[in-house]
């Protein structure tokens, strides 16, 4: 298998599975009583927790604000379709600048804190836009945010896509996930991705070793921001509409959850599953019971007291316990490589 | 002066406001310090007291007969101090209750307790839609608090005035608590160096407990006093607590001061600003945060403390 220069393979196995996965999706969904939307909610979903796990998972960097990057990705998009220039391409070069933008200017602010402060603050700031994108009325449509953001034409050379059905939408995000997680993979394992490791283990002597952690930090926030700006985008594009509630604070502790249920702190994977699992309850409960919160919430805390590590940390401890009959001990600490 | 009077009655809601923040904020940093534990169910548990009081005041008591007689018999204002007593304390339960699940958290990622605490605001604000139904409900209160006042050529709000002085009563006991008794002693002790504190024989766990049910009860009390200001409904939680995070980080982690001199700054900004463009007023106090972390990083008394590590 081609290997990077830092010894870790470009395409895993896992990562082949998850694409085949990805890529018959549409093939059998019907028959598994699911649909397109579904599967595209849940590709953009997987593509928001990525870029945040980044931040979470890598750098130990707990962001409660990251709704409003998603957001500003959304209005963005959504803007720019109204403008002279509408096109998918340019309208996602929009969202992930003007998300990447305010992620850059948050970030400033806080790639001198750490643990608590920096937790306290990036609700602050997350406030701050959410609060922007409600009061803004002429630019964002205050409550109702932008609609009929209508699905432009995607032109890729000679060819012109007609996105008007979900399904190709769907390849589409598809295309655009597979390539951010051999982008992901490959930076986690650069020495870019093992510098973000040490600031989590231990900043203060990560920066005795010689990194400049601030700035280490503030690439990481930015870039965890532009990602969600993408995410947002997508969404956009797909709801055909832009709103507030994706920034508030709610929203915001949702990518949080997605994240750590799956079990992004011991796995690349975590945040993929975790985003599965997340859409997926949300689907199941909100059809069953109209409180679904409640019981979404009552779920969370359960996780959080019996199994904080998530589905992925499950499966390590099962796979552990089944190596513990032959020989070879399990790192205790770092990340786990699937 | 006659501009000035006009403010007046602006800085008097500013000024009520405020000190309510403070005092949420107040519980919340208790919490923070000594447990360190960013309690996301903190503005559910604001919310919650509210509705609690309500229905202690106005309790559905049809069928007790004598017992509903006795109590609907005593004056509103009686059944109002009944209520500000009780229903912080059933909060205070609930925080206990909390506090013990948080437990198993204790020693693992900080991200777990804070998640925890999200997961059970979910719970909360949904129980209470649950309860109480989505709408608008009313907080009654005594009929000497409510109505209008005059004096010189403004009129003032009786209840603004009541909230103010509330308020500033609440945390002067606050501060009396923790500044001058050895209760207040140990807490501080505890969110300075909780180990030492336990080998030093105080008994760990019944003081996070305690602690957190304390807060709890600040939030409570704070609730119950704003929602006539505000009006109840099951997303005011949310809505009162965005404020205490940015005193709070305004103001500085940990510091006492801080806090109450950030929720004074915030309230005195949104009450005058909502004096000239109230659809505004809430943005005032994020441009004072990014003002004050422009120029000091930890906020205005923040000091680099263990909280950051």
């Amino acid at each position: 298998m081609l290997t990077s220069s830092s010894g870790a393979p470009i395409v895993t196995q896992p990562m082949l599975a998850f694409f085949a996965v990805l890529f018959t999706f549409p093939l059998w969904a019907e028959a598994a009583g699911l649909y397109h939307y579904l599967g595209v909610e849940i590709a953009i979903f997987i593509i928001y927790a990525l870029g945040y796990n980044l931040l979470l998972g890598y750098a130990g960097l707990p962001s409660f604000g990251h709704g409003a990057f998603f957001g500003i990705g959304a209005y963005s998009y959504g803007l720019w379709q109204f403008g002279p220039l509408p096109g998918v391409f340019l309208g996602l070069a929009a969202a992930i600048a003007g998300a990447a933008l305010a992620a850059g200017l948050v970030a400033l602010f806080l790639s001198h804190r750490r643990g608590i402060y920096f937790a306290l603050m990036t609700i602050a700031f997350g406030q701050i836009f959410w609060f922007l994108s409600i009061r803004l009325r002429g630019i964002t449509g205050g409550e109702d945010g932008l609609l009929n953001i209508l699905r432009p034409k995607l032109n890729v050379g000679w060819f012109s896509v007609n996105l008007s059905s979900n399904a190709t939408v769907y390849y589409g995000v598809a295309i655009l996930l597979t390539i951010l997680i051999v982008l992901l993979w490959r930076l986690v394992h650069s020495p870019f991705g093992t510098a973000l490791q040490a600031i989590r283990m231990n900043e203060m002597r990560a920066r005795f070793a010689g990194y400049r952690v601030w700035l280490i930090k503030w690439t990481v926030f930015t870039l965890s921001g532009a990602i969600a700006g993408m995410a947002g985008a997508l969404l956009a594009l797909t709801q055909e509409s832009a709103y507030p509630d994706v920034m508030s604070l709610h929203a915001s502790g949702f990518v949080v959850m997605m994240t750590l249920i799956g079990g992004g702190f011991v796995s690349f994977w975590g945040p993929v599953v975790g985003a599965l699992v997340f859409i997926l309850a949300r689907d199941v409960l909100g059809a069953a019971t109209e409180t679904w919160l409640l019981w979404y919430g009552l779920l969370f805390m359960v996780v959080m007291l019996v199994e904080p590590e998530g589905v992925v940390g499950v499966w390590l401890k099962l796979q552990a316990r089944l190596k513990r009959l032959g020989p070879q001990p399990k790192p205790a600490e770092g990340k786990v490589s699937l | 002066m006659d501009f000035l009077q006009n403010l007046l009655p602006h800085l008097l809601n500013g000024l009520a406001l405020g000190l309510l923040f403070a005092l949420i904020a107040l519980g919340f940093t208790l919490i923070v310090s000594v447990m360190e534990v960013i309690n996301l169910a903190h503005g559910s548990l604001f919310a919650l007291g509210a509705y609690l009081a309500m229905v202690i005041i106005n309790p559905d008591l049809a069928g007790w007969g004598a017992l509903d007689a006795f109590y609907m018999g005593l004056p509103l204002g009686a059944r109002y101090v009944i209520a500000l007593v009780f229903a912080p304390l059933l909060i205070a339960v609930l925080g206990f209750g909390l506090e013990i699940l948080l437990r198993r958290t204790y020693g693992k990622k900080k991200e777990y307790g804070l998640l925890l605490t999200f997961g059970a605001a979910l719970v909360l604000e949904e129980t209470i839609r649950l309860v109480w139904g989505p709408g608008e409900k009313v907080m009654p209160t005594p009929q000497t608090l409510s109505g209008a006042f005059i004096a010189g050529d403004m009129i003032y709000s009786t209840y603004r005035v009541y909230a103010t002085v509330f308020g500033a009563f609440a945390i002067g006991m606050v501060w009396l608590f923790l500044d001058k008794t050895p209760y207040g002693a140990i807490i501080k002790a505890g969110a300075h160096d909780s180990e030492m504190v336990r080998a030093l024989g105080i008994n760990l766990p019944r003081l996070q407990m305690l602690v957190f049910g304390f807060g709890a009860a600040l939030a409570a009390i704070a609730g119950i006093i704003l929602t006539p200001i505000w009006g109840l409904r099951p997303h005011v939680g949310v809505d009162a607590t965005i404020p205490a995070f940015l005193i709070i980080v305004l103001g500085g982690i940990g510091s006492f001061w801080g806090t109450v001199m950030g929720g004074i700054a915030v309230g005195l900004a949104v009450g005058l600003t909502g004096a000239y463009a109230s659809d505004w007023s809430l943005l005032s106090m994020y441009l004072l945060l990014v003002a004050v972390l422009t120029f000091r990083g930890r906020g205005l008394f923040g000091k680099k403390t263990a909280l950051e590590a």
